[in-house]
């Protein structure tokens, strides 16, 4: 068992990867860097590493790509996209395309950090993770991605595409502690000063569709002062 | 309004039906009110050479006068371009050469605690950089994104961004009040994006709260004009003056009042937007020493 987890970093712009990969050395990690993605699909050949942090744009083969022949190749390593493009429909698509978890481009490295160690710690080596499922579910909650569809014990719920992504999010990260920041950029895409209100108004809401007792939760539960934890145990089905 | 072009185009043929009308309903169709037109060859090809050419130059002006409108179009674009472009250099230069500064003070470094001082500038310096960055992207994606439509409960909204607006700093010593209008009937709600549309109250809010002086007043109200809901945040502030008023939505403008107040000069500039994005408008009205009304305007629906 190797006590320092590795990472392949992969980024075409070398003052990302010259600061980043010294700061995740220091972080615990042993790093290699990778400067396109034709370089990170050798080095994942020759020395598989425990999780990717790939860039999304770059020259050649892009981080979305490179992404795509992984998982089709039954390549599960989990892997955490940094994104430019804040588009909702994007990230989502990052999720589909069965990236554990990814972080828009300017961020700060700690929350970097924060993903890999969360990331590595769900991670079922060789197996998918749960943002590669089509449908999610938790007893009888029942989360459809492709069609965005919720349905609990056989009703179908009616919810607004944010709240949808908001349950997604939270129920493809179980038992992990989720920041309001962090939900506000998962459904927004940017956080603003005061945001956090927004996210605690459509967790009220998901509270109320699925009638979940935020005292005593079986979904969502509130850590005072930090955020949210999905509380369920949650499955992939196919 | 190009669609007026088509009245035009039409109003011969409504004329002459309209004629034919009237004569066939006024006369009996007796033979003195047969008209017989008689030319010779001659004059029948002057007329119709005359009339063609008079077509030809109408069209021809009409070409030249949209051709004229389209580079009007044009150029206040490129000049747009170009002032966001002066602006965004000047909100960049200043944290860059903190950061260099920084940077500098860094390498030399005298002592621990200039050395502790000079890092907190130049992440202070980068934090507002990535600020800048991502409200330039919410603006960017506020302009293709597709907004929620779901009702919104408008009282509901303004409680939301004035219970905000009481958090913030400088709150407390200003005078904030609330007003929405319960009689004779409660604010119709309006479609939209919850969330966009307390940022856009918020960020009138905030700007009210940023710009005026301890000791005045804000008001924050709405009511129902026709088929729009009316928002309006109003300051008892030092006004703004009267060149600057229709830049203040422009984006990185800043007034004479505006330099050194913290911000990235993007928030009036995403009212705007989120007010486009949901079929409505923005506008203000001020005087110099009384104070400001933003006024934001959503149709009902």
């Amino acid at each position: 068992m190797n006590p320092k987890p590795s990472i392949l970093l992969v980024d075409d712009e070398s003052a990302i990867t010259d600061n980043l990969a010294p700061f995740l050395g220091r972080s615990g990690f042993s790093v290699t860097v990778a400067s396109n993605g034709e370089e990170a699909l050798e080095k994942l050949a020759t020395q598989p590493p425990d999780l990717l942090v790939l860039d999304v744009l770059m020259p050649r083969l892009d981080g979305r790509e490179v992404l795509r022949r992984l998982r089709q190749a039954g390549d599960w390593t989990p892997l955490i996209l940094l994104t430019q493009v804040g588009e909702a429909g994007e990230r989502a698509m990052a999720l589909e395309e069965g990236a554990d978890d990814y972080l828009n481009k300017p961020f700060d490295p700690h929350e970097l950090v924060a993903r890999i160690r969360a990331v590595l710690r769900r991670a079922r080596p060789g197996r998918p993770p749960l943002s590669a499922a089509a449908r999610l579910a938790c007893g009888s909650l029942i989360l459809d991605r492709t069609s965005r569809r919720v349905r609990l014990d056989e009703v179908e719920l009616e919810l607004t595409p944010k709240s949808v992504l908001l349950l997604e999010y939270m129920m493809t990260h179980p038992d992990e502690l989720v920041s309001r920041e962090r939900l506000l950029d998962v459904v927004w895409g940017w956080d603003y000063p005061v945001g956090t209100r927004a996210v605690d108004t459509r967790v009220a809401e998901l509270r109320r569709a699925l009638a979940d007792d935020p005292a005593k939760p079986c979904y969502i539960e509130t850590i005072p002062g930090q955020g949210y934890r999905f509380v369920g145990t949650v499955e992939a089905r196919p | 309004m190009k669609t007026w072009r088509w009245v035009i185009a039409l109003a011969p043929a409504l004329l002459g039906s309209g004629l034919a009308l009237y004569f066939f309903l006024s006369f009996d169709l007796r033979n003195d009110h047969i008209v017989y037109l008689r030319a010779d060859l001659g004059t029948l090809s002057l007329l119709f050479g005359l009339g063609l050419s008079g077509l030809a130059a109408l069209v021809f002006v009409l070409l030249a006068w949209a051709e004229r409108t389209r580079k009007r179009i044009a150029e206040s674009a490129a000049e747009e371009r170009r002032r966001f472009l002066r602006r965004l250099d000047h909100e960049l230069k200043n944290p860059l050469t903190a950061i260099r500064a920084g940077l500098a003070n860094l390498a030399d470094s005298p002592s621990r605690e200039a050395h502790q001082e000079a890092l907190a500038s130049v992440e202070a310096q980068a934090l507002r950089l990535s600020r800048l960055s991502a409200d330039l992207r919410k603006l960017a994606e506020l302009e293709v994104r597709l907004v929620e439509h779901s009702p919104v409960d408008v009282p509901a909204l303004l409680r939301e961004a004035f219970g905000m607006a009481q958090e913030q700093a400088g709150a407390d010593e200003r005078r904030l009040n609330l007003s929405i209008p319960q009689a004779p009937w409660p604010l119709p709600n309006v479609q939209g994006d919850p969330d966009l549309l307390v940022l856009a109250i918020h960020n009138l809010l905030e700007n009210a709260l940023k710009y005026s002086r301890p000791g005045d007043t804000l008001e924050l109200r709405a009511f129902e004009d026709g088929t729009d809901i009316v928002i309006e945040v109003a300051d008892t502030g030092p006004g703004i003056p009267v060149e600057e008023q229709p830049h203040v939505w422009e984006e990185l403008y800043r007034g004479e009042a505006g330099r050194g107040v913290p911000g990235s000069g993007l928030g009036l500039a995403l009212v705007r937007a989120i007010a486009e994005r949901h079929h409505g408008g923005v506008s203000l009205r001020s005087r110099l020493g009384q104070g400001t009304v933003f006024t934001l305007r959503l149709p009902v629906g």
